[in-house]
Order: structure tokens, then C-alpha cells, then sequence
């Protein structure tokens, strides 16, 4: 038997600091994993440099999409961006925060697992799908209403995009809440508390850093959607007055780009706009890992 | 005089910053059982990991001081950067509280070490694999069903293959948590007997809380308190 | 009193946010049903080809979906092809090798890349088509090929960490068990935890195979186009479901496209739902066909 396990331990042969191919393989898989995500960026970003060194890119950011006078700036696309987002967001938590009490403590046991159940199928269902139907069913309800314009406004993408964006932040919301140690839940079981009374000074107060978590998700598909706004904002690309303005978001704005030559003015204009969504989701999802340490730090 | 087979000097262990064991410098003798008791959470179970560097596995655990082990009849520094740990883990291995099996079948549990090490010859695999299981008296309860699923077994029985999985490696220490916590009466003076018997080949070192086996197979006495191994 | 009426309120909001929520899914599925159940037939695939003929490729479908859904399924299949081996070495990696510092800052490059808008990720491949284009005039333009590593990069960060994740809540008694027995750290991984853990791995597979075939963003800039039939090369546009449902919303000339739109939109959701199904159900499957194998 000796031979196979050899003469135990044997000097000079500190075999953990060894490794085979395979180890190497799969540090190598992590480095082009981590090199792509940088090369997006420097792709986007060799093209912003010079934009930036003449001044070129702070005009593109704030100045009018006016092709004919030779205007090719994204503020509209900007101001239509944060406004859909912030307003889907807006729409979208509350529903998402409430449907999570529902699930984890209002609603009867039966009907918490078909809900938690029809949340998760909602996430499956394609971004393209919904923009489908709701442009055959919400646009036209929503030229009636208007009584002007083609139907596609703001206000016809906040609701579709709310209803995107609020399964991620329920499952996340859900998962923060039943992550709370069972024995300060039976603390709370223990002086008699109903179960809207946990939720409310028990769960919640402790499960901030999830529901912070969860609204930076929401945020981040918020801004970064394509397929709702595309189909169903209208895309006109002027500054919206108002909510029943038609308006072009930065990701429509890409995904309209006819441009198919570097160092035309529109091709530098949707590479503004790309580097513009690629700061903003990396700030949002900095965030998002500083509060995961902070939620995860805090359990152990 | 005793010959002394494992010699630990200021050995501290700490886990996520806790200390659970503080300065304990112990020698246990060549060829014997070696008891060590204590309450429940006192770092008993940590201290076996520390004599095959396993706590070096687990996130969290730092471990400073010194151990030395009689191996191929020298003392030798265990963590000195000359040293095989895989080998180590094979000469000075541990049994677990909770019995362990992996899932797959009876057979390949207790012919994973041999696998493990590149042993290809499969009469030989048969033959040890079958010796090692006679010696835990498992042998003629599985012998019928050897590929059903190690995780079938009772749990007396899973902790007979993880002991039968052990003994294929001819370790030369044998580290054990709780040997016979979850064996009948019968299985369990069984063991101790094959303890006793492995004594001629094996140095053991043994966590338990029943006094009363101590008294019947262990040759010294170990306690932790506060952190701190005494010898009774 | 004023804590009674907030808590009553909270019950009242709670039902009525999941009701909203309920009713807004069931509304616009119901519409998408009611005006699409009736298109869906063979017909709605190949059109007046005979099937047969259509799916051995002897003869090409021109009122159908059929070359939509080849194009989907090939897309598909491309991309995961490249992203598995890829995303589960880089999860091994996360889970079983990193340090807490690299695990630091990988985790936060790879969320990035989990969280940029997919539309970026079609910008970037578009960019190297037109600079590949300027390298070799006339050969590679948008194509298949390149909207498949599209999709890889798109759902690399998934995989790596459902494998991380899968890796990671490996039972702490299991995870010691090899190396007690004198494993390597790399007959750890092979032998025990990554065999205990393919269930969840198989798991987040499917669920980036759904990302694939939902995708619209990253095609519509990388080489889908409304009319290409069924690809014969990597290097050629294709047709694919998704893109097909957004070219038709525009740009139907007749009902009977706008028909086909729908009976597309409910094939693709019928597509993802039942990968999430498949997904969930075989976590769950998978971990008792392994015990009583």
C-alpha cells in the first residue's frame, strides 16, 4: 500500500502551490470574463476620448438632436431617459413593495405560493412580448384618451415598463424579508404580533439594504430597456413638454441607429449615448454591490 | 519511555476573529488512544483539524503555532512548506461526527481514497475495499448491495463506511470526532474493540463526551478548558 | 390608533398592489391570446410548404415562421455553446480559487456586465463588425456569428454566477470530505462538488438559454433581418422570432401578417415559459434522481 500513497510527506514536493491545467483554465475563463466587460468600455471609450478632449462630447450631451442645422446632442434622448425611468420607478415600488407584503405576510398562505409562482413566470416572459401586446391594446386606448398623436407617448411605455421591471424587485424584495434570522421573527411571534405588525417594525426596518438592493435593479432594467420605449414611447427625438409627448429614449436611440460609418456626427452621437447608459448602470450596480456587502456583513 | 508521535507547541485557532483555542502545547504517544473531552462548542473538534491542516479548507479559520508529526520514522514539522498535504491528510486522517458519505455508491465511497490517489488496478481496489470493510464489521450487512447509494445506509451503518473509507488509506494517525455518537450499543463496543486492535498500527486520537469510554479503551486523558487543552 | 390605520391601510394597498399586478399580466396576455390563439397551426410555421420539405431544407418557406424559428434555435445553441464552458470555468474560479480581494473585484465587474443595458452589448458587437468590415472588405459583415458572441458576453455574467452560487451552498460537510481523504483542491471540484452541485448548474444554463431566445436589443444591431430564410453560415443575416415580432409591430402590410405577429409573440412565450419550467423543475428533479440512482 505504501507505493500508491508514497513516502508520506516528502520533502520537496509542496504540491498546493501546484496547479494543473484545468486550475489555470478556469482562471483564464475569469480573466476574459473580466477583460470583455473592461473592453466594452474601452470600446466605447476610444471613441468618447477625442470627443471629450475637444469639448465635443459635453455639446453632444447638452445640446438638440437637429440634424438639419447640424445639431446631433442626446439631451432629449437624456431628458427622456430619466424621465421614463425615474417615473416607471416611481410606479412600479410601491406595487412591487406592497405585492411583497402580500406575498410574505398579507395575503392567505395558498394564495402567497401562486402569486410568488405567477411573479416568477412573470420574469420570463419577453420584454418584446409585452411591447407587442401593449402596443395593439394600450396604444390605441391611449389616442382615444389623448384624442391626439399617434398614441405613443411617456405615458403609454410607464405602465408596461413598471410592469417589467416589478417582478425583479419582488422576488428581491420576497428573498431580503425571509432572509431575516427566524429568531428575531419569533421575538416578534412571541409578544403577539400579527403578521402586518411584523412586517411593518420587524422585517422592513431590517431589510433595508434588500429593499435598496432591489430598487437599484429596478432602476438599472428601468434605464436600461430597449424594446418598451422603442416600441412605444413614439422616439421623436425632441425634449417631451409633457407626459403625453411622444420621446426617444438613449437605448432606442441606439437601437436606431441607420449610421453605419465611425466618424459620421450620428454614430458619435449613439456612442455618447452608449457611454452615457454604461456609467450610469455601472454607478448603479457599484452601489448595488457596496449595499449587498453591507446586507451580507450584517448577517453573519 | 513512550515514544512521542505528535508534539504540538502555542497552537492557537481562531474563527472569524473568535479565538477558541489558545496556546496549547500537548504531546500525544506513539501507538496509543489518546481521549480528548469537553462541553459542546469548546473547540474540541477544531483542534483535530489542526493536526492534518483541514481548517485551511474552511473560510474564516487562522491558525498559528507549531505541530510536529512522527512520520516514516521522523519527527517533521506538518507546516513546514516541504510538506505534501495531500499525503499528510492520507497518514494523519480524521473521521467526522456526522457521518459523511458522498453520493454515490457503497463500493466507490470506500474506494474513493484509492481513486483519489490513482490506484487503477481493480482487483486490488476489490480486495481493500473488501478488508477494510470486514474490519468495520460492515462487510456482511452490504456485501449484497455494494452499489445501492452510500446515503441509504442507517446512520450506524454510514458511520461504519466512513471509518471502513478512513482505513483504506492505512493512516498511521487516525483523528476521530465522536466515533460512536450515532451507533447502537452493540456497534458501538464494536468499534471500540477495532480501536483497540488498530492500536499495534495507529495512533489515536479520539474526541468523545462518554466518560465511561474513556475509561474503557483510552490510555490518557485530555480536556478542553477554556480554550486550553489539560491533560488528567 | 393612528398605528390601526396604518396597519389596515397596508393590508388594503397589499391587495390591491397584487391585484393591479395580477390583472395588468392577465389583461395583456389575455389580449395577446385572444387575438393570437386562432393563427397558431402548422400553416403559421411553414406557410403552404409542405413541413416535411421545410424542415429537411429541400425547399424554402416564404409565409412562414419556420426560417425565424431555425433562426432562433441556431442562435441560441451558438451562443450558449460559447458562454458554458467560459461562464462555468470563470464561476469555478469565483467560488473555489479567488481570494477575497479578487473575489471582490471580479464580482463587481461582473455584475457590471450583468447590468449593462443588452443594447450596449449589441453596440459593441456592431462595432466589431464595422471594424472587422474595415479589415476584410466585403467578407464579414453582420452576421450570426456575431450576434451569437453577442449573446455569449450577454449571458456570461448568469452563468458564472448561478455556478458560483451553486459551488458555494455545496454542503459544508461534503465540501470537506475529499479533501480529508487526500484530494487535491482540483479532484475536489471534479469529483464531488461539481457533481453535487450540476443540478443548479444545469439550472442557470437554461435560464440564460431563455435570455438568448428572448433577446431583441442585442439582434436587431448584430445581423437579424426580416427576410433571410434559413442560415446556411455562420458568416450570413438571419432571421429570429424575437426580431421578427418587433419588424412586424412597425412594418405588417397585411392582417394576415399582423396575424403571424401574433401567433409569433405567443410561440416566444410559450418558448421561455417553458425553459422556466423545465429550469425549475429540474433543480428540483435532478437532486432526487441523483440520490436514488
Amino acid at each position: 500500500m505504501a507505493e500508491i500513497f508514497g513516502k508520506t510527506p516528502v520533502p520537496g514536493s509542496g504540491e498546493m502551490g501546484k496547479r494543473t491545467l484545468l486550475e489555470h483554465l478556469f482562471t483564464i475563463a475569469a480573466l476574459v470574463s473580466a477583460v470583455l466587460t473592461g473592453a466594452v468600455f474601452v470600446f466605447l471609450a476610444v471613441f468618447a476620448i477625442p470627443l471629450i478632449k475637444n469639448g465635443l462630447f459635453f455639446q453632444l450631451l447638452f445640446s438638440n438632436w437637429l440634424p438639419q442645422q447640424h445639431l446631433y446632442g442626446i439631451y432629449p434622448m437624456l431628458a427622456a431617459s430619466t424621465m421614463l425611468a425615474s417615473l416607471s420607478l416611481a410606479l412600479s415600488f410601491p406595487v412591487s413593495l406592497f405585492t411583497s407584503f402580500f406575498i410574505t405576510a398579507v395575503a392567505p398562505r395558498q394564495l402567497r405560493m401562486v402569486l410568488l409562482y405567477i411573479v416568477r413566470f412573470m420574469t420570463g416572459i419577453p420584454t418584446v412580448v409585452y411591447s407587442f401586446a401593449a402596443l395593439f391594446l394600450l396604444v390605441p386606448l391611449m389616442r382615444a384618451i389623448l384624442g391626439r398623436g399617434s398614441g405613443m407617448s411617456i405615458l403609454t411605455a410607464v405602465p408596461v415598463l413598471s410592469l417589467l421591471i416589478a417582478p425583479t424587485m419582488i422576488i428581491f424584495f420576497v428573498n431580503s424579508f425571509q432572509r431575516i434570522p427566524s429568531s428575531t421573527i419569533l421575538a416578534a411571534d412571541s409578544l403577539g404580533a400579527t403578521p402586518v405588525q411584523k412586517v411593518l417594525y420587524v422585517i422592513v426596518p431590517q431589510a433595508w439594504p434588500g429593499i435598496l438592493n432591489g430598487l437599484l435593479l429596478g432602476l438599472g432594467r428601468a434605464i436600461g430597456d430597449t424594446m418598451v420605449s422603442l416600441m412605444l414611447a413614439g422616439n421623436s427625438p425632441t425634449v417631451p413638454q409633457s407626459l403625453a409627448d411622444s420621446a426617444r429614449t438613449l437605448t432606442a436611440h441606439i437601437g436606431l441607429v441607420l449610421a453605419f460609418d465611425f466618424d459620421s456626427m450620428e454614430f458619435k452621437s449613439v456612442f455618447v449615448s452608449g457611454l452615457v447608459l454604461y456609467v450610469s448602470t455601472a454607478i448603479i450596480m457599484s452601489i448595488f454591490r457596496i449595499t449587498s456587502t453591507i446586507s451580507t456583513g450584517r448577517r453573519k | 519511555m513512550k515514544k512521542t508521535k505528535i508534539r504540538t507547541r502555542n497552537i492557537c485557532f481562531q474563527y472569524h476573529k473568535k479565538q477558541i483555542l489558545k496556546n496549547i502545547s500537548v504531546e500525544f504517544p506513539k501507538g496509543e488512544i489518546s481521549a480528548i473531552a469537553g462541553p459542546s462548542g469548546s473547540g474540541k473538534s477544531s483542534f483535530l483539524i489542526v493536526l492534518n491542516r483541514l481548517w485551511e479548507e474552511i473560510d474564516g479559520v487562522n491558525v498559528t503555532g507549531k505541530v510536529e508529526i512522527e512520520l516514516n520514522g521522523q519527527m517533521q514539522d506538518i507546516y513546514s512548506g516541504r510538506i505534501d498535504i495531500r499525503q499528510l491528510r492520507r497518514k494523519v486522517s480524521i473521521v467526522f461526527q456526522q457521518p459523511n458519505p458522498l453520493p454515490m455508491s457503497i463500493f466507490k465511497n470506500v474506494a474513493f481514497p484509492l481513486n483519489l490517489a490513482g490506484l487503477k488496478d481493480r482487483e486490488r481496489i476489490s480486495r481493500e475495499v473488501e478488508s477494510a470493510l470486514k474490519k468495520v464489521h460492515l462487510w456482511d450487512e452490504v456485501k449484497d448491495r455494494l452499489k445501492e447509494d452510500g446515503r441509504l445506509l442507517s446512520g450506524g451503518q454510514q458511520q461504519r463506511l466512513c471509518l471502513a473509507r478512513t482505513l483504506v488509506m492505512r493512516p498511521e494517525v487516525l483523528l476521530l470526532d465522536e466515533p460512536t455518537a450515532s451507533l447502537d450499543a452493540r456497534t458501538a463496543e464494536a468499534i471500540e474493540q477495532l480501536l483497540i486492535q488498530l492500536k499495534s498500527r495507529c495512533t489515536i486520537v479520539m474526541v468523545t463526551h462518554y466518560q465511561d469510554q474513556i475509561q474503557r479503551i483510552a490510555d490518557s486523558h485530555f480536556e478542553v478548558v477554556n480554550g486550553n487543552l489539560i491533560n488528567r | 390608533m393612528i398605528n390601526k390605520t396604518l396597519e389596515r391601510s397596508v393590508i388594503v394597498l397589499s391587495w390591491a398592489a397584487a391585484s393591479i399586478l395580477v390583472m395588468s399580466v392577465a389583461i395583456l396576455l389575455g389580449f395577446l391570446f385572444a387575438k393570437g390563439l386562432g393563427t397558431l397551426s402548422l400553416k403559421l410555421l411553414f406557410g403552404s410548404t409542405p413541413p416535411l420539405a421545410a424542415i429537411t431544407l429541400r425547399q424554402q418557406v416564404f409565409d412562414g415562421l419556420f426560417p425565424a424559428v431555425a433562426g432562433t434555435f441556431l442562435l441560441v445553441i451558438c451562443s450558449t455553446i460559447t458562454a458554458i464552458p467560459i461562464g462555468i470555468a470563470g464561476g469555478i474560479f469565483m467560488a473555489e480559487y479567488a481570494g477575497i480581494r479578487q473575489k471582490a473585484f471580479f464580482s463587481l465587474l461582473f455584475d457590471i456586465l450583468a447590468g449593462i443595458p443588452s443594447i450596449i452589448i449589441g453596440l459593441a458587437g456592431l462595432s466589431l463588425t464595422i471594424f472587422l468590415h474595415r479589415l476584410f472588405p466585403g467578407r464579414l459583415g453582420p452576421s450570426l456569428m456575431i450576434s451569437a458572441l453577442s449573446l455569449a458576453l450577454l449571458v456570461l455574467p448568469y452563468l458564472i454566477r448561478s455556478t458560483q452560487n451553486a459551488l458555494e451552498s455545496v454542503d459544508p460537510l461534503i465540501r470537506l470530505t475529499a479533501p480529508a481523504l487526500g484530494a487535491s483542491r482540483i479532484q475536489n471540484v471534479v469529483k464531488v462538488l461539481l457533481p453535487n452541485s450540476m443540478a443548479d448548474i444545469i439550472g442557470g444554463i437554461i435560464l440564460a438559454v431563455g435570455r438568448c431566445a428572448e433577446d431583441t436589443a442585442v439582434i436587431m444591431l448584430t445581423g437579424a433581418v426580416a427576410v433571410a430564410g434559413v442560415p446556411h453560415d455562420p458568416l450570413s443575416q438571419y432571421e429570429a422570432l424575437p426580431f421578427y415580432i418587433y419588424y412586424i409591430s412597425s412594418q405588417y402590410g397585411s392582417p394576415d401578417e399582423l396575424a403571424s405577429g401574433y401567433g409569433a409573440a405567443i410561440l416566444l412565450l410559450a418558448l421561455c415559459t417553458c425553459l422556466l419550467i423545465f429550469a425549475f423543475v429540474i433543480q428540483k428533479r435532478l437532486v432526487t434522481l441523483l440520490l436514488y440512482r
